[in-house]
């Protein structure tokens, strides 16, 4: 608990710290909003905008990746504790060693196995992919930004098109079946 | 003392030998018999060799080999029709519905260990709906499609084809969760439901997969990646037991690399593990949000486009099949189904096997398909 207490105070640390240096450089490089440099400010603060946002998600996610692997570490080191206690003292013949094989995978599969049943291993998993969600999010929406300036449709839009697509689908299936029943109890009726 | 011949040896140690130790030539069989450490390494590198080229050659061996027909092909899926092995004694037709997880022939893996071979060797007449791989432009396609559209046509294409009004409904794992909606739904076609681990209380299942599932923000995730790819599902693979799966396995592997037979089953069901396309994206967003996440298939509150999954509705006889030792759906998961549905005629089979060996082993073979078998002939005259 302690472990994590720390991690998340140094990643609002390190959050806190990206925020001061965006807005102090926010505000040295701010253009005026009208005139000749109206586009280019625009444009120019809208993509410093989306590297920070990324900066943002990397960070959080090498924290969620160290708290990952610092639960990943720990219960290695309890399957080595284990597999010592359970396996042969000695390796002097073959039953030796395969007994040590049989006792290491025993105890490396019941810890490992416990970990990814642990409810701290499920809400670690979920933030990691969580983090590498919005790694993935803000670096779409940088090659978004650069599809719309040469024109060309974006993933939201074409997204969009198959979700349209989707119920397009499902109307034109309820409408046949409708047509169908009705032309079923027409015959019954004749 | 291996080295030291009878001569050597004192003569009460001589005595002492005599009553402990096998006869000399015996002694000397073991001696001579004994491999050298040089000869030992030779026959690990030969096992070693042996196995990667092994390995490599994986992806070429046969699976799925029971003769069928393709009754229907749709973009989505095929709907198999099998060949009659023996008369048919069953009237009513048998429709299998799979997972969307790996591939269908896991059910005709190799003919000693082929759920459907089975079937059709007891008589039935069985159609099989093998999904294929979805697309980008299937990211929306969600469970009201799949039930709704694609089962429902299937079982309109093997009701015609039969001239029958009532099938029995066949579902494995997620594919027995989906069967379950279809006949909450659709029970006027339905004779039997029969089910293989079926995913219906999300809230007790205790693998890892439901673990996992608690945490997992599905709707970042079909915004952000769409479909549910292999990757991701091979990443989730690894955590299922890592050890004796994952690296045992091939270990095991290496030792019985001479046993035709061990290498045969070792690679055919090493060939569907990694056979795995990958998932729709708003279906896997619903199975892991609605099912696992709020539970609401088991509350009754699961809504497939404006209709109600009502599993108290559900009449029909019921055959539950369940694994003990399941670690991909926990038994008191799939369990609740029978407490849930209205049926008066239900059947709740447990067998002390996993969730692969359910349906594909000699165990499955020897115990589980004639029990089954009986219990559908019975309801499908």
């Amino acid at each position: 608990m302690v472990e994590n207490d720390n991690t998340e105070n140094a990643q609002q640390f390190m959050q806190e710290q990206v925020n001061n240096a965006f807005e102090f450089w926010s505000s040295k490089l701010k253009l005026p909003t009208i005139g000749p440099t109206y586009a280019f400010s625009k444009d120019f603060s809208s993509f410093a905008n989306d590297f920070v946002t990324l900066g943002k998600a990397m960070i959080e996610l090498k924290s969620n990746m160290d708290s990952y692997w610092s639960l990943l570490s720990a219960a290695y080191t309890r399957a080595m504790r284990n597999t010592a206690e359970q396996a042969p003292m000695q390796l002097a013949t073959k039953e030796d060693y395969e007994n040590y094989r049989r006792a290491a995978i025993e105890a490396f599969e019941d810890t490992f196995t416990d970990l990814f049943t642990s409810s701290e291993f499920s809400q670690v998993y979920g933030k990691l992919l969580g983090s590498q969600l919005n790694v993935s999010r803000v670096v779409q929406s940088i090659v978004e930004k650069n599809f719309k300036m040469l024109n060309l449709p974006t993933r939201s839009e074409v997204d969009d098109i198959l979700k349209d697509i989707v119920e397009l689908k499902r109307t034109v299936r309820d409408m046949k079946r409708s047509v169908d029943a009705r032309n079923d109890q027409a015959r019954i009726a004749t | 003392m291996r080295g030291m011949t009878k001569q050597e040896l004192q003569p009460d140690q001589k005595k002492e030998q005599e009553n402990v130790q096998p006869p000399q030539s015996e002694l000397e069989e073991l001696i001579r018999k004994e491999p050298t450490l040089a000869e030992e390494i030779l026959e690990a590198y030969r096992k070693l060799e042996k196995a990667r080229d092994i390995l490599h050659t994986a992806g070429n061996i046969g699976v799925g080999e029971t003769p069928n027909e393709v009754l229907v092909e749709k973009r989505a899926y095929r709907l198999l029709h099998y060949q009659q092995m023996v008369s048919k004694t069953a009237r009513t037709p048998i429709l299998i519905v799979y997972a969307l997880i790996n591939r269908s022939y896991v059910l005709d893996l190799q003919p000693d260990k082929s759920w459907i071979r089975s079937l059709l060797s007891q008589g039935f007449d069985v159609y099989l709906i093998d999904w294929k791989t979805p697309t980008a432009a299937d990211k929306y396609v969600s469970f009201d499609d799949y039930v709704n559209c694609y089962i429902d046509d299937c079982v309109e294409a093997v009701l015609k084809k039969n001239k029958v009004e009532k099938l029995t409904l066949h579902g494995y794992c997620m594919g027995g969760t989906m069967s379950t909606m279809y006949t909450a739904l659709h029970q006027e076609k339905i004779r039997n439901l029969a089910v293989i681990a079926p995913v219906i209380d999300g809230q007790k299942d205790f693998t890892v997969i439901g673990n996992l599932a608690k945490n997992m923000d599905v709707d970042k995730m079909l915004q952000v990646v769409g479909n549910l790819q292999s990757e991701q599902l091979y990443a989730l693979y690894v955590t299922l037991k890592p050890f004796k799966q994952g690296i045992n396995k091939y270990l095991n592997l290496l030792q019985n690399v001479d046993n035709e037979q061990f290498v045969g089953n070792f690679l055919r069901l090493e060939k569907w593990l990694y056979d795995t396309p990958p998932i729709a994206g708003e279906t896997f967003r619903q199975w892991i949000s609605d099912i696992y996440q709020k539970n609401l298939l088991v509350k009754n509150e699961m809504k497939l486009s404006d209709k109600i999954v009502d599993l108290s509705t559900i009449k029909v006889p019921l055959l539950n099949i369940i694994a003990d030792e399941d670690h991909l759906v926990s038994p008191q998961c799939s369990a609740p189904l029978n407490d849930v549905v209205s049926s008066t005629d239900k059947r709740l089979m447990r067998f002390h096997t996993g969730h692969v060996g359910l349906i594909a082993s000699l165990y499955s073979q020897n115990n589980v398909l004639p029990k089954v078998g009986q219990w559908l002939i019975a309801r499908s005259q």
